[in-house]
């Protein structure tokens, strides 16, 4: 009998495509809320994101309540509980989140707050603390990689600790997850490719970690499918409303698959570097997704191999042997990355980033020895080891 | 018939083989950090006073034992003397037995949602890697090769088996101690 055993869970409603903005009203109302508040940063409103989104409830004769735009990039306990003080202040019965990692997690821990009470959200920290459904929540993405639409996760930085403060529990999930093309259209290139690598890494490590199943494998190749295919025509016209959209899916279906089969020493690798070197995180998975590769060939041959059919198409897949497929599928994602340089400049190495010294290397690889994403990589890895591969990512 | 006869004297010898297992445990593990730098380096990071569990849920059996300063692990027993900073709890005591009969690896535990961690994933991250160590030296090479991700190419037999020898003779000496107290 098999020793394989696995978990699978996403309950949340999936609304995507054209006009989908437009059916914010009507999931709100199905779930008897009345007066949302929407939590959302500044770019996202300078960039004119909001607009579609008001009006669409507008139309509808839902009015917004509240708006708060003021969310920074690496939220904190405090912005938590002013948000929550705004929420109940202005008696607020559901929440949108529009925006990117930041807000979408900022939301969810707004949520918890105003949910279960109290103005420490410190209190809330940690796995399975959560023990009821939360209020109405739906996250609209305006980026097209974190996949945090589909995580029971979010990470808010405790600003009088200086930790950061992990929140993990299914009732963080949203009840939808809106996805309109509308969204992503105005993403600048740089933030398109960056973000794009991160659901591709996402999608790539969930099939090729250790708590990898057939459910989350699914959503993986389907996710390196829509990237390999759309990723250069969106960065070739941005404009490419169809092109977004598979990005934007893709990105959806990566976070799927990630929070069903978890990730491994890219993470790792890539949230020490975003921590110590304040790199983007989506800049940090396209950078170390080859050598993680590389480093992990002969414990993931297998897998890695078959996602060369995602990667390159049924063509190449079937003119490369089999023995050679798994080496293929990296040189695939080297060219992506070449591609990407030509296009906007993606750095490919740690030292085109211009942000990383050499003598933080050490630094990063003890960081990244402790990070939860280590203990699914498919092949144990030493100090040394995470030094070697930060090495050859050096330049 | 007979099979269900049997089944509560299998049950039984499951929880037993489970409370055995985590008593040599959280004695190897003093053991080990008395001995092997490497442990030593890693406990180091931990917080001094620093208490962690490992147990069976709801309320099954457990291991304690403290981080008590330099590298060193103190054992509890079953008994925590303050809250523990970080618990890695089975869901089922039936995965415990997984685990701690070397079917199924510490880590692919993990991957298969068998246990939970309540704490600092770090330090939990940390306390797998202790007990692989652990597990490397006291279990014959083919055994531990099934309890590990990766069995270590830079461990030669020599000391492994010096290691092993030092570790169950503390570990023998300890459970004496115990009984005579």
């Amino acid at each position: 009998m098999t020793n394989q055993y696995y978990e699978f869970f996403c309950p949340v409603k999936v609304i995507a495509g054209k006009a989908a903005l437009e059916h914010i009203p009507y999931e709100l109302t199905g779930l008897a809320a009345k007066r949302p508040m929407i939590v959302t940063d500044k770019g996202v409103r300078a960039a004119g994101l909001l607009d579609p989104v008001v009006a669409a409830c507008e139309e509808s004769g839902l009015e917004i309540i509240s708006i708060y735009d003021d969310v920074p990039p690496d939220s904190s306990t405090d912005v938590v509980r002013d948000i929550a003080g705004i929420y109940r202040s202005e008696k607020c019965d559901s929440i949108i989140a529009v925006g990117g990692g930041s807000a979408i997690d900022t939301a969810k821990a707004v949520n918890i707050l105003v949910s279960e009470g109290g103005d420490d959200i410190a209190a809330y920290s940690g796995a399975g603390v959560i023990k009821h459904p939360l209020k109405p929540f739906l996250v609209v993405p305006t980026t097209a990689g974190t996949g945090s639409e589909v995580t029971s996760v979010a990470v808010i930085t405790d600003t009088t600790k200086s930790v950061k403060l992990p929140f993990t529990s299914s009732f963080l999930l949203p009840n939808a997850a809106v996805i309109d093309p509308r969204m992503t259209l105005t993403l600048p290139p740089h933030i398109t490719a960056a973000t794009a690598m991160d659901a591709m890494t996402h999608a790539t490590e969930a099939f090729t970690c250790m708590a990898k199943n057939p459910l989350s494998d699914a959503y993986a190749t389907a996710a390196v499918k829509k990237i390999s295919t759309s990723l250069l025509q969106v960065m070739d016209n941005p404009k490419d409303s169809d092109g977004r959209l598979e990005l934007a899916q893709a990105s959806t279906m990566a976070g799927i698959a990630f929070s069903n089969s978890m990730v491994g020493l890219v993470h790792a690798l890539g949230h020490a570097t975003g921590a110590i070197c304040h790199l983007p995180h989506g800049l940090c998975m396209s950078l170390y997704l080859p050598y993680v590769l590389e480093y992990n060939l002969e414990s993931i041959r297998a897998p890695l191999g078959e996602l060369l059919l995602y990667l390159e198409g049924p063509d190449v897949y079937s003119a490369t042997p089999a023995s050679r497929r798994a080496e293929a599928s990296i040189s695939a994602l080297r060219k992506m990355r070449d591609e990407l340089h030509k296009r906007c400049k993606l750095p490919r190495t740690l030292k085109e980033t211009g942000s990383v010294e050499e003598h933080q290397l050490d630094t990063i690889a003890d960081m990244a020895m402790d990070d939860g994403a280590m203990m699914f990589n498919p092949k144990e890895v030493s100090l040394d080891d995470a030094r070697a591969v930060l090495k050859r990512a050096w330049a | 018939m007979l099979a269900k006869r049997i089944q509560p004297m299998v049950f039984q010898a499951r929880r037993l083989y489970v409370e055995l297992m985590f008593q040599v445990m959280g004695r190897a593990l003093q053991a080990v950090s008395e001995i092997d730098s490497a442990v030593q380096k890693e406990a180091r990071a931990l917080p001094d006073g620093f208490l962690f569990e490992m147990m069976v849920m709801p309320d099954g059996s457990r291991l304690i034992v403290e981080h008590t300063g330099n590298g060193r692990f103190h054992y509890h027993g079953d008994s925590a003397p303050r809250p523990v900073d970080l618990s890695i709890q089975f869901k089922h005591i039936a995965h415990a037995f997984l685990v701690l009969s070397f079917q199924e690896k510490t880590s692919v535990a993990f991957a298969n949602d068998r246990m939970l961690v309540d704490g600092d994933i770090s330090y939990a991250i940390r306390m797998t890697r202790v007990l692989n160590r652990l597990e490397t030296f006291i279990l014959p090479k083919l055994v531990a090769k099934r309890a590990v991700k990766e069995y270590p190419s830079n461990l030669h037999l020599p000391e492994k088996l010096l290691s092993a020898a030092r570790i169950y003779l503390k570990v023998a000496t300890h459970f004496v101690e115990t009984v005579r107290a």
